[in-house]
């Protein structure tokens, strides 16, 4: 059991070459980890997703080394083409852009140079403020559209066994750019561990990013990620998170609106079974006048499955014209399931188009009915209709190719219930 | 094919079906006509399976009793239900669902599965049959349908299904005459020796298109009178409060 975790300052000794500010930042930031702790339902934040006692209950110790592991070959999707880069444990180790004008992307490790950021709140993110040094750098030049999607290979080995892994990744796109990613997680360990990512997208005026995130199969991971983006003068950001998978995740998400005219759409299917828990917490920050955002969370919950979505919607005064949009929809298969749903909005403007709204409840037995009634079994019926509830999401990728795939992904996952 | 003796169905302590009798015998449609309430519904729900009733009384189909068989294992063994407000089922696409539906029901009766091909095929054949632009087919089933399509939907179930016994509740309710004679056609272009048919219907109309071997009155829960083809015209003057 830990009972204190907390982190010796010899750890960060073993990061090599850093100035003097960089190490000053990191005990910083591990000072207020070891003070803070794990993150608890006391905070509120951490409300509905008391981590101390997560981890006190499923952890004996955790190893905040580095995890050097060899990887043979991995399988890549033979679904589409595509340019990737792969990641083991949290650390860059190839990329290929084959599809690309190389001159126009840019790829290294990550390397932190803001050594001010302050996020007193979230102690996760202090424990990566001192701790990450790995993860990727993707920077594309303006002008510059994609012609293949990016799919990011997220690799977990199989010597992972209670180890706390920490990265920082980054992603920039120029002026009048395009990138489409798929972040894809692959875990080879039997084992309990924690992921801790910090992550950044900038999108320049214009700029267009779609991404994909999907985890391929079940584990038993602990993840953490905070992501910040901004989002500039009528860029567009577009996310699609099928989240399903881990043992416990927490995505923390912060949206800046913060040119005018952008826009930003996150859509989200998870299928939690048993035990699973699963939070997604979003903070759409209408910085600009005339942004739009639009959230539409999905989930299906069985047996003990828990799912909480914080939605919070923030407009500033200036930010007139801003249409906002939030909706929640859960699907609970056991009486068991739960799910937990907190809608915030903080408006200061007053010609603004806000609206949320949130439901859940079983299976309707109606539906069933119906599709018995065609010869469908019971259990039939409702994994027809669970497909169909989280479809609905899944139907509003474009590229047809990557739909099916993550069709295909999800079915999946649902096929075990 | 069907025997119903002494059929009585209740639900949340309203009695609705109070001893009902009925024979339908292999190759013979009978329409069943009432007012509203007067329990049409309840007899086409207890005769699918649906959960929730209290049930006494006989009720045997292919000379077995129904009493033990779920909902899905009476459309395997062919007994059709053409719902009078089928439901919408949303992100659920209709061709897949179509397709497991009668695969589900073909393995049941021990024949092979349908591959993608030969099964859309087929579904070519009995839509065009029928009048449906495949583009519905490929929406989410029933949603956003209109009452004709939803209809018409149902129609197409029955013909790809292949039932023994088919019930058709107000399948012609709320349709315009064009799509009733489609329906009617594609009924009459199913029936044999072998199907039965029970049709339930508010109004005479229908059976100017279908004619029925017989006729019979419900009301307040039990069959009080029945007859042939001149009954229901009988109705259609008097009304129904004339006849009991
Ligand atoms: N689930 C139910 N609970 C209570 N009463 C019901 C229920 N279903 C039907 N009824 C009642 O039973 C009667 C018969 O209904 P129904 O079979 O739908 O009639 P019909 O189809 O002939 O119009 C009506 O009075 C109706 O209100
Ligand atoms: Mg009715």
């Amino acid at each position: 059991m830990i009972e204190n975790f907390k982190i010796n300052s010899k750890e960060i000794d073993k990061i090599k070459k850093i100035s003097k500010t960089e190490r000053d930042f990191r005990i910083n930031n591990l000072n207020l980890f070891n003070e803070k702790g794990f993150p608890n339902k006391k905070q509120e934040d951490w409300k509905f997703s008391d981590l101390r006692e997560i981890v006190q209950k499923n952890f004996k110790k955790l190893d905040v080394n580095k995890v050097n592991s060899k990887v043979k070959k991995i399988n890549l999707i033979k679904d589409f083409h595509h340019n990737y880069i792969v990641i083991v444990n949290g650390e860059l180790k190839s990329s290929n852009f084959s599809f690309e004008d190389k001159n126009r992307v840019r790829i290294k490790n990550f390397k932190n140079d803001n050594f001010l950021q302050k996020n007193k709140e979230n102690s996760l993110v202090c424990l990566n403020h001192a701790l990450s040094d790995k993860g990727y750098d993707v920077e594309i030049e303006a002008n510059y559209k994609f012609k293949k999607a990016l799919i990011i290979y997220n690799l977990f080995t199989k010597d992972l066994k209670e180890n706390i892994l920490n990265s920082r990744n980054k992603i920039k796109i120029g002026e009048n750019s395009e990138l489409h990613t798929i972040d894809l997680v692959i875990n080879d360990s039997k084992y309990k561990f924690m992921n801790n990512v910090y992550e950044n997208i900038i999108l320049e005026n214009n700029a267009v990013y779609k991404n994909i995130c999907i985890q391929n199969d079940k584990n038993e991971g602990y993840f953490h990620k905070f992501s910040k983006s901004k989002l500039s003068s009528r860029s567009k950001y577009s996310a699609f998170i099928f989240p399903s998978g881990p043992k416990f995740n927490k995505l923390d998400l912060e949206f800046n609106l913060e040119g005018e005219d952008s826009e930003c759409i996150l859509q989200s299917a998870s299928f939690l079974n048993k035990n699973d828990h699963q939070e997604i917490k979003t903070k759409m920050n209408h910085i600009a006048p005339s942004c739009k955002s639009y959230q539409k969370v999905k989930n299906v919950l069985g047996s003990d499955g828990k799912g909480v979505y914080q939605g919070k919607i923030y407009v500033k005064d200036i930010a007139q014209k801003t249409n906002a949009y939030q909706l929640s929809k859960a699907l609970l298969l056991s009486d068991s399931s739960e799910f937990n749903s907190k809608p915030e909005l903080e408006i200061y403007a007053d010609d603004v188009k806000c609206s949320h709204g949130a439901t859940s409840g079983n299976v309707d037995e109606d539906s069933i009915y119906y599709l018995m009634s065609r010869g469908l079994s019971r259990k039939e019926s409702i994994k027809l209709l669970i497909d169909g509830f989280l479809n609905e999401v899944v139907d509003m990728i474009k590229s047809n190719s990557i739909k099916k795939f993550v069709k295909s992904k999800l079915e999946s996952q649902i096929h075990g219930y | 094919m069907l025997e119903i003796k002494n059929l009585k169905a209740s639900i949340n302590n309203k009695d609705i079906l109070k001893g009902l009798n009925i024979t339908i015998k292999p190759g013979e449609l009978h329409a069943i006509m009432g007012p509203n309430g007067s329990g049409k519904s309840t007899l086409a729900n207890v005769l699918s399976g649906k959960n929730g009733y209290k049930i006494s009384g006989e009720l045997k189909y292919q000379g077995k009793s129904l009493k033990e068989i779920p909902i899905d294992e009476r459309a395997q063994k062919g007994i059709f239900l053409a719902f009078q407000y089928p439901t919408e089922i949303p992100g659920v696409n209709t061709n897949n669902f179509l397709k497991t539906s009668l695969n589900k029901v073909r393995k049941a009766r021990g024949k092979k599965e349908l591959d993608t091909l030969s099964f859309l095929k087929l579904l070519k054949e009995k839509s065009s049959e029928l009048g449906i632009d495949e583009k519905m087919l490929s929406r989410q089933l029933n949603v956003g349908f209109s009452g004709g399509e939803k209809k018409k939907n149902e129609i197409l179930q029955m013909k790809i299904l292949d039932p023994n016994l088919v019930i058709l509740d107000e399948t012609d309710s709320g349709l315009d005459i064009d799509a009733l004679k489609i329906i009617a056609d594609g009924v009459n272009s199913s029936r044999d020796k072998k199907k039965s048919f029970l049709v339930i219907t508010h109004y005479q109309r229908l059976l100017d298109y279908i004619k029925p071997d017989f006729v019979h009155v419900l009301s307040n829960g039990k069959i009080v009178k029945s007859g042939c083809m001149e009954l229901a015209e009988e109705l259609e003057k008097k009304g129904y409060k004339k006849i009991n």
